[in-house]
Parts: C-alpha cells; structure tokens; sequence
C-alpha cells in the first residue's frame, strides 16, 4: 500500500522531533550526551537487525560483526594509513556490504533457525580475524589513536551527527520498505514460494537486503570508531550482536521506529543496574517479560485492543467465578 | 597414518558429548518446530552445581537444576509457541533470554574461574593412545541414553504421540493425544540430556560460564550437519564435529582449531540440502 510522502516520513520526524527537543536540555551535560551518542549508535546497529528480522526474516547474530568490520576498515585506514575518516565511510559501508552478499546467498535459502546459525558462525569467524589480524587490526591489544571526525571535535557535534544519521537511515528504511524491493522481500520472508512464482529472485532479494542492513551496521560501526577512538577484539562481539536484537525485539522489529526505541531503553537501563555480571539477568528477564506480554515488541502492539481484549476477558472470568 | 588415527579416535569420543547435545536440539525442533539455544545454559549449570556439591547428591542436583531450568523454558516456549503458530522465532528468542539471564546468573553465583574435576590419575593405553578411564564412562554413558532415547521414540506409544505431535498437532490432538504436556516433556527431556553432559563434561573438559555459548554452538553445529529433523543423524553430526576439531587442533596452527570447524558447518549449510527451505530447493 503506497502512502503519502508526510505520512511516510512520520518515524523521522518523531525522532527529529525528540532529538530537537532534548538537544538544548542536554547540550552543556557532558555525560548525557555521551549517553545520547551511544543511543544513537547501538539506533543503528538495532535498525540494522531490525530490518533484517522484522522485513527479511533473518534472525541475525552478526550486526556488530558487520560494525565492527565498518569500525576496523575506517581505524585501519586512518591509522595506518592517514587517509580522511571520510573516505573510512566509505570503506565502512562498502566492505560489510561486500562480505554480507556472497556469505547470504549462501544461507539464505535456509529455514529461520539454521539460517541464525549460520550469522552466529559468520560473526565468530569474524571475531577470529580480527583478533589473529596481526598488525593490521591490532590483535588483542587492538587499534588506539583513531582520529575524531574533522569538524566534530565536540561531544554535541558527535551527538547531532549520530541522530543525523538515524533519521537518514530511518527515512531510507521507509522508502525502501515502501518500494517495490521492499514488497519483495516481504512476501520472500511470508512465502518464498509465492515471491518466486512472482518472478522475484530469493535468494538474490534476500542476499541483497542483508547486505543493505549489514552496511547500515558498518556505519554505526564507522561512528562508534571514530567516537570511542579505539576499537578492540572485545569491543563489538557476538554478545553485542544479541543484545542488539534485544534490543530490535524489545521495541518491535517489524516497526520503524521499534529499534530505536529498545536500543535507547536498554542502554539507558544498563545506567540504573548495580553491577555488570548482572546485566545479563536484567536482559534476559525483560526480553522474556516483553515476548510475553507483547510478542511484537512495544511498538508492534495494538495496546488499546491488548487491553480491551484482557478486561473483557477478565470481566466473562468473574461472571462465571459469581455464576 | 597412526597420528592421523588418533586424532579421529581422539575426535569421535570428544564428539560423543556434542551428540549428547546434539539429540535434544532436535528432538525439540521436530517436536515442537522450534529450538532451545538455553541447552548449554543448562549444561554449564549442571557443571557448576556438580562441582560445588559433588558427590551422588550433587549429580542429583545437578541434574535437577538442568531439569528445573529446561521447565521454566518448556513454559514460556509454550506461552509463545502456541501449536500452528506460524512464527517459530519468537520462542526462540524467549529461550535466547533465559540462556542471557542463566549465564549472568552463573557468573554473578559462581565467578569467572574454570570448574574442572579430574576423579582419575592413570590411563587406559588402547593400541598406544593414552585415553582418560573417564572417555571410556562418557561413551558408554552417552550411548545408553541414546539407545534408550531411540527405543522411547520408535518403540513406545509416549514415542508415537511424540511423532504424531511433531507431524500434525492438530490431528494429534483431535486424537486424543495431549500435544502440550508432549511438548512440555519434550524440553524436560532436553534438560535432562543437558544436565547429564553437563556432569560428565565437568570430569572431562570442564567449563566456565562463558563455556555455554560454545557449548549451545557445537551443539546446534552437530544438529544441522546433516539436518535438523533427525536426532540420531545429530549424534554423528556431534562425532564429525569432534573429528573435525581434533584434526584441526592436530594439524593446523593453535589460532585456527577453532574456527575452521565453524568454517566446516558454514559450508555444510550452504551447499547442503538438508536445512533448505522446500521452495527454494531443500527438503523442510
């Protein structure tokens, strides 16, 4: 169903809205803009699986494989050697677009359980080259002294930029799912018979997507490099890469704005718990709390027909306790 | 030659306890359609009870914390995985955060250090392979189970609901059979073959509570290998796994005899037939 180009943009605006908001209340406090700059790249990386999961179907667990590759190929070229963090971008963008194309076609064809398998191996093979990559990635020591972005040196800079990017990457998402691709990929991930009596290429479509979502992941990855200005073995691992689908999961994959949304609540709830080894507890007890109650995440819930639903039937339940 | 024997000798009786791993991964896929990654979340925590309890009362506890574990799962898969659901991935997930939440939980009771008991000082020398009297328990443990497994499924009528639920719910439970409690055991059964590798592991590898990830791994890589619907075909998915890392470690250098058997199972998948979807050429 095609909509209008306002109605279209609607997710982008909200975010923009939001961040044109909160931006003058957070702009002289240092440590919420460090945390507004995470939320917008952990933004990123949950749109990446977001698109993946919620309109291809592929249950990805290797999103902060692909950033980390965007964060390595931008690190490697600045620091070694010299070249502008611009053209990094490129390289963040075009390199996880590279690998994720051939490595999907490969699985694509895949039912949904073995085909998240298959991104898990991916990601540990991944993280096994970066850590045996010598010299070149840094090894287990890893890459430090990754220039800033010339032109933004501040922390509010990092901050509008990482939004920027959001809202790009959201307004490219709608207009994508909106297209003609993206009504491909959809009936690929609900009926790969059907998308091929219709003539669409699956494992061409959905090879192609996944490398899309994976070069969105190269840009967060890109951002978080230059940001972090170090980037190591540990820094974006195959636990990230779950905590990132939690975080998709949690807002609503199917959603536009559903990732964005879970990757700011989880990061900003890891601030309030007591100790590290206990995140994991936190993750998993709301993850299942939230499947639970709302299987489509928070966002990809009619709560108004949720809660009519419950006390309507709450309601026939004590007429038949009085009866 | 003789090297290249003992490695795959090595191999296949590490393998055994990938097979063991192997078997409930997909016993609960054709039972139910969809998997439990929590599995080597209920093996780690079996290692850690056993090796702060010890002794017969500790393989009990051990055991019946895996169990009690795979039960709190078989719940909530069954609150999300209502049979005919369409959506397999989103019990999946469900068992995605129970397995982040015992792993934290493991860390946070038990610490970081390596949980390991060695309960033998001598070996067996088996035409001049030195093999651990503890492998010998392992095997013979392993396939006893499997052999019982394989006669509950095929020979008893628990076994024939078990099919019937897997194949066609609907008919199942028109028939009488109660494809929910079916489902149910399914995953105590699950935790209950988790619980077992995870005693023995503790004796042979032992394990940490980062261990559980890999071990959910090389469990799922032995499952797929040749399919995810057939639980006997993932017992020699887990003996050719366990191959394959042990050549691996024998042959190539230290860095690498881990990765290249997940390279191994990355291949596998992409130009096997067996995890393909139907309409796109492969057989599910």
């Amino acid at each position: 169903m095609q909509h209008g180009l306002l109605q279209r943009l609607r997710p982008a605006f909200v975010v923009a809205l939001i961040i044109a908001v909160l931006s003058p209340l957070i702009a002289a406090d240092a440590f919420w803009l460090d945390n507004s700059v995470i939320v917008a790249i952990f933004a990123l990386m949950s749109l990446s699986a977001g698109m993946a999961y919620g309109q291809a179907g592929i249950l990805t667990m290797a999103t902060a494989a692909f950033a980390s590759l965007g964060a390595f190929a931008t690190s490697i070229l600045t620091v070694h050697y010299g070249i502008s963090p611009w053209l990094g971008l490129l390289a963040a963008i075009v390199l996880p677009a590279l690998l994720a194309y051939p490595t999907a076609r490969g699985i694509v064809r895949l039912s949904p359980m073995p085909l998240s398998i298959g991104t898990i191996l991916l990601s540990l093979v991944l993280e096994h080259f970066v850590r045996e990559g010598g010299s070149l990635t840094g090894g287990y020591v890893g890459l430090s002294g990754i220039p800033a972005l010339p032109g933004f040196d501040s922390q509010f800079s990092f901050h509008l930029l990482g939004w920027a990017l959001v809202v790009a990457v959201l307004i490219f998402y709608v207009n994508l799912t909106n297209s003609a691709i993206g009504r491909a990929v959809r009936t690929a991930k609900h009926d790969p018979l059907r998308a091929t009596a219709d003539g669409v290429n699956v494992a061409n479509i959905l090879a192609s997507y996944f490398s899309v979502t994976a070069a969105i992941a190269g840009v967060a990855g890109w951002l978080y490099a230059h940001y972090m200005s170090y980037m190591g073995p540990d820094s974006l691992t195959m636990h990230v890469s779950l905590r990132i689908m939690l975080m998709a999961v949690i807002g609503g994959a199917t959603t536009y704005l559903g990732p964005v949304l879970g990757a700011a609540f989880l990061t900003l709830l890891t601030l309030y718990l007591p100790a590290a080894e206990t995140q994991g507890m936190i993750f998993g007890a709301v993850l299942i709390l939230v499947l639970l109650v709302t299987p489509n995440g928070i966002l990809g819930t009619n709560w108004v027909k949720l809660l009519t639903t419950r006390k309507n039937a709450d309601r026939q339940n004590h007429r038949r306790s009085v009866a | 030659m003789y090297e290249f024997i003992e490695y795959v000798v090595r191999g296949a009786l590490l393998g055994v306890t990938y097979g063991l791993l192997a078997f409930p991964v997909s016993l609960v896929f054709i039972t139910t359609g969809s998997v439990d990654v929590a599995l080597g979340a209920y093996t780690v925590l079996a290692v850690a009870v056993m090796y702060f309890v010890g002794g017969p009362l500790g393989v009990m506890l051990a055991i019946g914390a895996a169990v009690l574990a795979a039960g709190v799962v078989g719940i909530i898969s069954m609150r999300l995985n209502r049979p005919g659901a369409v959506d397999h991935l989103i019990p999946v997930l469900g068992t995605f955060g129970l397995a982040t939440f015992l792993e934290s939980m493991i860390l946070t009771n038990f610490g970081t250090a390596p949980m390991i008991r060695q309960p033998f000082d001598t070996f067996w020398n088996v035409f001049g392979i030195r093999i651990s009297p503890q492998i010998g328990i392992n095997v013979v443990i392993c396939l006893l189970i499997l052999g019982a497994l394989y006669f509950i499924i095929n020979r008893t009528p628990f076994g024939r609901a078990m099919r019937a639920s897997a194949v066609n719910p609907t008919g199942a439970s028109l028939a009488g059979i109660p494809v929910r409690r079916i489902w149910f055991s399914t995953y105590l059964l699950g935790g209950l073959m988790a619980g077992i590798a995870g005693v023995l592991i503790l004796f042979t590898t032992g394990a940490d509570y980062s261990t559980s990830f890999n071990l959910t791994i090389w469990g799922f890589g032995s499952a797929i290998i040749f399919g995810l619907r057939s639980p006997l075909r993932g017992f020699l998915g887990g003996l050719i796994i366990g191959v394959t890392q042990a050549l691996c470690s024998g042959y190539l250098p230290s860095s690498f005899s881990t990765t290249v058997p997940l390279i191994f199972i990355f291949v596998v998948l992409a130009i096997g037939k067996n995890n393909q979807i139907a309409a796109t050429g492969g057989r599910v």
